[in-house]
C-alpha cells in the first residue's frame, strides 16, 4: 500500500513516516501543498494523509485539485483545530475522513487501512474470500479458521492481493504500491515473496488462490464472500 | 412611537391650518368692517338726498316731495325707509316704501349735525335693519329753528347676503389652498425622507445577506451615519475573520507539537512510569486547548449578518458523517423545514449540529434523527430548537451530568461523548441565552435538545 504524507511540521511528517514504513507501507512525504499536490498526481497513490493548514497551497485546494484532475484515492485529512468548519469544508471538496490532532499512531493507522479497504468495496474489516480470511484489524490472516503466520511484506503483498481480489494486479503495480522507489524492478523478490505466499496459504496445492499470468501479472482467484 | 414622517406630517398640518384659519378670520372681519362702512355711506348718501328735496313751508312746515330721486324709497317693501320726525317725535313724512309696515323706534340724536349708525334686531313686524339718524336744526325763521330727525334704514338682508357670499368664496379658496399645501408638503416630505427610507431599505437587505454594505451616495447629513455602519459591518467581518485565524494559527502551533510529543511516547521505549505520566499529561493539555479554543470561536450574532438557513447546514453535516461512518450503513434522518433560519453565525451552528451529530453516530446502531424546529409558533425569530437523536443505548441519568462538566474537568476516564458535549453546551448557554438538554428519545437512545434564542 503506498500511503502519500503531506504536512509541514517536520517532526511529525518523520514521526508518522517512519511509523508507516515500520508498519511495511511504501511511503512518499510532502512539505508543502504543491508538492503534495504533485506527488499525488504522479504516483500511484493508495491513500493520503493531508494536514489541513500547509504554507502555499491549503490542504482544501490540493484535495481539490486531485478531485479535479480525476483522481478518486481516499483521503484522511489531519486538522489542528476540531472546527466543524474546517472538516465539512474538507469531506465537502472530497475527503473521506477527518482526524483532529494530536492522534494516537495507531488511531491514523486503523483510519488508513479502513479508508484503502472501503475504497475497494470491502464494508467490514476481515477481507474474507472463500476459506481464508485477512483481518485488516489484527492484521491476522486464517485459512479454513487456522491462522497462519507472515512476515511484514507477505502481509502487505496479501492485502494488496486481496483488496484487488479477481483484478489482474501487474508486476509493476504491486512494486509500486508495496516499495518505495528505490527498489530495484528488474529483481525477482516479488516472485519469491509470491511463492512464499502460496506454499504457506494452500501448502496442498489444491486452492492455488493466487494464479500467475503470463506477462500480465497475479491475480487473486478466490471469490470476495463479504 | 410615532414615526418621523408622521410627525412631520402632524405638526406641519397643525401649523398650517392655524395658519389658514387665523388669515380666513382676519380677512371676514376687514371684509365686515369695509361692508359696514359701504352701508353707513350709502345710508348718509340718502339722508343728503332727502336734506336736499325737503323745504320748509311756514304753513305746512316740513315737506318732501312725492317724487323722490330714490326710486326704492317709492316702492313698498323694497328694503330701503325713511322717516322724518319733529323734536317731539312725531313722525311728520314717512317713506312710501314703509308702507304695511311698522318702523322700530330708532335712537335720536339730540345733538344736531351728528350722525348715529346703528344695527337694530329684527321684531315681529319688521325686518333686522341698519339705522342711520342725523337731526338737523331747521332755520326756519331768522333766529328760529326748529329740529327734525332724518332716519333711514335698510335691510339687512342685502348685507349679509354680501357677506355671506364673502365668507363662502372666502373660506371655499382657503381649503383649496390648505388641500394644495398640505399634498405639497406630503409630497416635500416623502422627497426629503427617501434617503432615510433607503438606509432602513438597505440595512433590511444587508440583513437578508442582499448586499454587503450600504450604497452611497447619500446627503451630507446622513453620510456620517451611513459611513459609519459601513465601517461597522466591514469591521465586525474582519474583526471576527481575523480573530478566528488568529485561534486557528494558535490551534496549529499548540496542537502540532503535542502530536509530536505523543508519537515520541508512543515510539520510544520509555520507563513506564514516564510514559504514562507524559501520555496523562498531553491528553490533559490537548483536551483543555481543544475545549478552550472551541469555546473561543463561538462568536454569536454578529451586527447586521445575514440569517443563516438551517436546512443546507443540516444537509452538510449529515453528508459528512455519512462519509465518515460509512463502515456502519447508518440511517439518516433530517426533518428540517427549507426555509428555516438561524439569526447567528454559521461556524456556531455547524459546531452544534456537527458535535451533537457526531456524538450520536458514535452511539447509533443504526439511525441518526436530526429536528430542528422554531422555538415559539409565533414568532420565527424567538429561536430555534435542534434535537439530535440515536438509537444507540442511551445516557444513563445518573451520568448526564458528568459528561456535561467534562469540558471544565477535562477528566479522560469517562470514555464515550467527548468534549464536544461540554463546547456545545458552552456555546448555547453563553453565547446564545439558550439550554441543552439530555432527554430520552422516541428511538431509544439518546435524544440531546438545544434550544437557542435570539
Amino acid at each position: 500500500m503506498r500511503i502519500l504524507v503531506i504536512e509541514d511540521e517536520a517532526p511529525l511528517r518523520e514521526q508518522v513516516v517512519d511509523r508507516l514504513r515500520v508498519q511495511g507501507y511504501a511511503v512518499d512525504a510532502a512539505a508543502d501543498g504543491n508538492a503534495g499536490l504533485y506527488l499525488g498526481k504522479e504516483y500511484p497513490i493508495d491513500v493520503a494523509v493531508v494536514d489541513l493548514g500547509l504554507p502555499g497551497l491549503s490542504g482544501i485546494e490540493v484535495i481539490r485539485g486531485w478531485r479535479q484532475a480525476g483522481l478518486r484515492f481516499p483521503v484522511l485529512i489531519l486538522t489542528a483545530r476540531g472546527r466543524w468548519q474546517d472538516k465539512v469544508e474538507g469531506l465537502e471538496v472530497g475527503a473521506d475522513d477527518y482526524l483532529v490532532k494530536p492522534f494516537h499512531m495507531e488511531e491514523l493507522l486503523a483510519r488508513l487501512r479502513a479508508l484503502v479497504r472501503r475504497a475497494e468495496g470491502w464494508t467490514h474489516a476481515v477481507l474474507q474470500c472463500e476459506s481464508i480470511a485477512l483481518d485488516t484489524g489484527t492484521q491476522t490472516v486464517t485459512v479454513a479458521g487456522q491462522p497462519v503466520e507472515f512476515t511484514a511484506y507477505e502481509y502487505k503483498l496479501l492485502e494488496y492481493l486481496m483488496l484487488h481480489a479477481g483484478e489482474v494486479v501487474s508486476k509493476t503495480e504491486l512494486s509500486e504500491h508495496l516499495y518505495d522507489d528505490d527498489f530495484d524492478r528488474d529483481s525477482n523478490v516479488l516472485e519469491v515473496l509470491v511463492g512464499r505466499l502460496r506454499r504457506k496459504l494452500d501448502p496442498s496445492r489444491a486452492l492455488n488462490p493466487v494464479e500467475t499470468l503470463r506477462g500480465r501479472g497475479y491475480r487473486f482467484r478466490l471469490r470476495r464472500s463479504a | 412611537m410615532l414615526s418621523v414622517s408622521a410627525r412631520l406630517l402632524i405638526a406641519a398640518s397643525v401649523v398650517l391650518m392655524a395658519f389658514l384659519g387665523l388669515t380666513g378670520l382676519t380677512l371676514d372681519q376687514a371684509f365686515r368692517e369695509s361692508a359696514l362702512t359701504a352701508m353707513r355711506s350709502r345710508l348718509q348718501a340718502q339722508v343728503y338726498m332727502l336734506l336736499g328735496v325737503a323745504e320748509f313751508d311756514p304753513g305746512e312746515g316740513l315737506v318732501l316731495p312725492d317724487a323722490l330721486p330714490e326710486a326704492r324709497l317709492s316702492s313698498p317693501g323694497s328694503g330701503l325707509y325713511a322717516r322724518v320726525t319733529d323734536a317731539d317725535g312725531i313722525i311728520i313724512w314717512r317713506s312710501r316704501s314703509t308702507l304695511g309696515l311698522a318702523l322700530p323706534p330708532f335712537p335720536v340724536v339730540q345733538s344736531p349735525g351728528e350722525f348715529h349708525f346703528q344695527a337694530v334686531q329684527g321684531q315681529a313686524d319688521s325686518p333686522p335693519l341698519f339705522t342711520l339718524s342725523f337731526t338737523v336744526s331747521w332755520e326756519v325763521l331768522p333766529d328760529t329753528y326748529r329740529r327734525y330727525a332724518f332716519q333711514v334704514a335698510e335691510t339687512r338682508q342685502s348685507f349679509a347676503a354680501e357677506v355671506g357670499g364673502f365668507r363662502r368664496s372666502l373660506w371655499g379658496w382657503l381649503l383649496g389652498v390648505a388641500v394644495v399645501l398640505l399634498l405639497a408638503q406630503g409630497a416635500i416630505l416623502r422627497w426629503s425622507l427617501k434617503p432615510l427610507r433607503r438606509v432602513a431599505r438597505e440595512v433590511m437587505e444587508i440583513e437578508a445577506g442582499q448586499r454587503a454594505e450600504l450604497a452611497g451616495p447619500y446627503p451630507k447629513e446622513l453620510r456620517a451615519l451611513t459611513s459609519n455602519l459601513n465601517a461597522l459591518i466591514q469591521h465586525s467581518q474582519a474583526h471576527l475573520e481575523r480573530y478566528r485565524n488568529a485561534l486557528g494559527d494558535l490551534a496549529h502551533s499548540l496542537k502540532t507539537p503535542l502530536a509530536v510529543l505523543r508519537g515520541v511516547v508512543e515510539k520510544e521505549s520509555l520507563p513506564s512510569e514516564l510514559s504514562n505520566t507524559v501520555q496523562e499529561q498531553v491528553e490533559r493539555m490537548n483536551r483543555t486547548v481543544d475545549y478552550q479554543l472551541q469555546r473561543a470561536a463561538a462568536s454569536g450574532r454578529i451586527a447586521l449578518a445575514a440569517p443563516v438557513p438551517v436546512a443546507p447546514i443540516a444537509r452538510k453535516v449529515m453528508d459528512a458523517l455519512a462519509k465518515v461512518y460509512a463502515d456502519r450503513c447508518l440511517r439518516f434522518q433530517r426533518h428540517v423545514e427549507e426555509q428555516l433560519v438561524f439569526y447567528g453565525d454559521e461556524g456556531d451552528l455547524l459546531e452544534i449540529l456537527g458535535n451533537l451529530t457526531d456524538n450520536a453516530c458514535k452511539w447509533a446502531r443504526s439511525r441518526v434523527d436530526i429536528r430542528a424546529y422554531p422555538f415559539a409558533a409565533a414568532s420565527r425569530r424567538a429561536g430555534l430548537v435542534v434535537e439530535v437523536e440515536d438509537d444507540g443505548p442511551g445516557i444513563p441519568s445518573a451520568k448526564r451530568q458528568l459528561i456535561l462538566k467534562r469540558g471544565e474537568r477535562a477528566d479522560p476516564s469517562v470514555a464515550g461523548h467527548g468534549i464536544g458535549l461540554a463546547v456545545v453546551r458552552d456555546i448555547v448557554e453563553e453565547v446564545y441565552q439558550g439550554t441543552l438538554e439530555i432527554a430520552d428519545g422516541a428511538l431509544g437512545g439518546a435524544c440531546i435538545r438545544v434550544r437557542l434564542r435570539f
